[in-house]
């Protein structure tokens, strides 16, 4: 499994990779970020609190104020591992360098499992550097605003961007779970990307909307925005933990059985 | 002449210089190896012993199964029907040989954002092969320049040279090309020629597949052809074309000498035709110094003397009943 992992750690460090994935997974969080602090305002305005278009700084002075933006938009860097992973594993069947790799790697559980790892550390190191860039951000601007930043540096502030980083990973790697799959599945970057993206954004908030109001609390992409703000309205943390551990279990089996049988 | 089942030529009476095929140690031995795609059998039971030590030669028309049967060979698409072993190994468990084999599969297919270097850091760090195989199969490919540059600004042709450098890096027993000689210029297969027999010389054995007949020929001492998926002739190259139509072209000073030069083969039981200022004779080779005693004790003197032999073309449609516009088709065509 190393070798298909360092192997793979070579590809990812071509610069389409690097770019995309890094400019993507980077701007978001620190977009989020700017603009929360930026737009802050001292009283409640709107709906007067941060499910409305502005913070308060009061919610921002919060140990958890250090990470509001980032934690806001970690389902958008689960969105973008789910299209990095669609994409690598896809992309070796487009591309047609599949053939190439099970020669010199036939054990082809092996082959997926180093792979898959080492989009799980490429995609790991996206989250920890976009909520570092972030947590920067947000020192530098907090005080030219006047944001008091004490309760960031406490130990229950400290915890909250650990615990911040955690979820936004476990969900990167879970959304990436889903990818990986669809890329195996419809060896086309082409389609799977857009599959991908068109189940987790409009199809299933259709369904949740129009269908099925209580799938919000079983369907996968309620389950990871629940996973990744550590838990929220439609599921508990736990349950969206336990619950997606399931169904990236029963996936990922499915994936490595067809992909062993599967004629490359 | 026409073959309807699979044809072995029996060499243990020629000087030829490779083992005959003897089935039990050959680097690639298959049994009655079939695929099926839902309705179409794309490889149907053939049976192939290749020698070791040879450049094995893998024709067929497009389509014949060629590129499946190397899959199969490889371990990347399972067999329906059959068995076959890659040096001593079950196609079942392609981990088990795959180390010592190298491969290029069809068209070169690489990373274009990666250079050619890291491109073959791929499979190595991959293959957990030596790191310093690189450098040296760069070397031998003559790409060691453009090595740092990336593969998307590479030609096809160095593409090509980049695939059979990937295939040797494990330091092969056992080298399976595909097509390696699509997109070469002249000196670029010649070259490409240069390395697989140089890959023989060291005892590795290859296998080739193309649709360039002529090349097969030059290249290669052992054949496999291939028709709808099934093996119709495997054996020394020297065999399939001895076994065709040879003949000998005798050229008279004096025109005038034709006729009698004819009866003197016509007595000798050699069938001859008078073909403008030349007589065709069909005989073998060696009935071409019979001929020049001969008019030399007739009084006949001979201003040229040509053995002629059937070309693997020729050969080729023999036994698969082409008509006679295939030859381009099979030249042409991209299998």
């Amino acid at each position: 499994m190393w070798g298909a992992f360092s192997s793979e750690w070579v590809k990812l460090q071509r610069r389409s990779m690097l770019g995309w994935g890094f400019g993507a997974g980077l701007f978001f969080p620190v977009l989020a970020t700017i603009l929360t602090i930026e737009r802050a305002v001292r009283y409640p305005t709107f709906s007067g609190d941060h499910h409305g278009i502005r913070v308060t700084y009061a919610t921002l002075e919060q140990p958890t104020g250090l990470v509001h933006g980032v934690v806001d938009v970690s389902s958008l860097i689960g969105l973008v591992s789910l299209c990095l992973f669609a994409a690598a594993f896809s992309l070796e069947y487009s591309q047609g360098t599949l053939r190439n790799l099970l020669v010199r790697e036939p054990r082809r559980t092996r082959f997926l499992g180093g792979k898959f790892l080492a989009l799980v550390l490429f995609i790991g190191l996206i989250v920890i550097i976009a909520v570092g860039i972030s947590v920067a951000i947000a020192f530098a601007l907090a005080p030219g605003k006047g944001i008091s930043t004490a309760a960031w540096t406490s130990s229950t502030g400290v915890n909250d961007m650990l615990q911040a980083i955690l979820h936004a990973f476990l969900a990167a790697v879970l959304y990436g779970v889903f990818g990986a799959a669809l890329g195996v599945l419809l060896r086309s970057p082409a389609v799977s990307i857009p599959v991908a993206v068109a189940y987790f954004l409009p199809i299933e908030a259709i369904i949740t909307g129009a269908i099925w109001s209580g799938g919000s609390n079983w369907l996968p992409d309620h389950l990871l925005v629940a996973l990744a703000h550590g838990g929220n309205g439609d599921a508990t943390y736990s349950h969206a933990l336990l619950m997606l551990v399931i169904y990236a279990a029963a996936v990922a089996a499915g994936i490595v059985a067809l992909f062993r049988a599967r004629d490359a | 002449m026409r073959f309807h089942a699979a044809m072995t030529v029996d060499t243990s009476d020629t000087d030829a210089p490779f083992p005959p095929a003897t089935g039990a140690l050959g680097p690639i031995v298959a049994s009655k190896l079939s695929k099926r795609y839902r309705e179409v059998l794309a490889v149907d039971g053939v049976d192939i012993d290749l020698p070791a030590g040879v450049v094995g030669g893998f024709v067929g028309p497009n389509g014949a199964g060629k590129t499946t049967t190397i899959q199969l060979l490889l371990g990347l698409v399972r067999p329906t029907g059959g068995t076959a072993k890659v040096l001593g190994e079950s196609v079942e468990h392609p981990e088990r040989y795959l180390r010592r084999v190298g491969a290029l599969i069809e068209a070169p297919s690489f990373y274009p954002a990666l250079s050619g270097r890291r491109n073959l850091e791929v499979l190595t760090r991959l293959g957990r092969l030596e790191k310093s195989r690189i450098d040296e199969v760069l070397a031998l490919v003559e790409l060691t320049e453009r090595a740092d540059h990336r593969v998307k600004t590479y030609s096809l042709g160095m593409k090509q040279r980049l695939g059979v450098a990937a295939a040797l890096l494990p330091d092969p027993e056992l080298v399976i090309l595909d097509e390696p000689t699509n997109g070469l210029d002249p000196a670029g297969i010649r070259e490409m020629r240069s390395v697989m027999r140089g890959l023989a010389d060291r005892g590795i054995t290859v296998l080739v597949s193309s649709h360039l007949l002529r090349e097969i020929e030059a290249i290669c001492d052992h054949l496999m052809m291939i028709d709808h998926g099934r093996i119709v002739f495997q054996g020394p190259i020297g065999g399939l074309l001895d076994a065709q139509h040879t003949g000998v072209v005798a050229r008279p000073e004096h025109r005038e000498d034709l006729e009698k030069l004819a009866a003197l083969c016509s007595a000798a039981g050699k069938p001859a035709r008078i073909d403008g200022d030349v007589l065709r004779v069909t005989a073998g080779e060696d009935w071409a110094a019979e001929l020049n005693r001969q008019a030399f004790g007739a009084g006949i003197t001979l201003r040229g003397l040509e053995v002629t032999r059937a070309t693997l073309e020729e050969a080729f449609f023999a036994i698969t009943d082409a008509d006679s516009d295939a030859p381009d088709s099979v030249e042409e065509q991209d299998s």
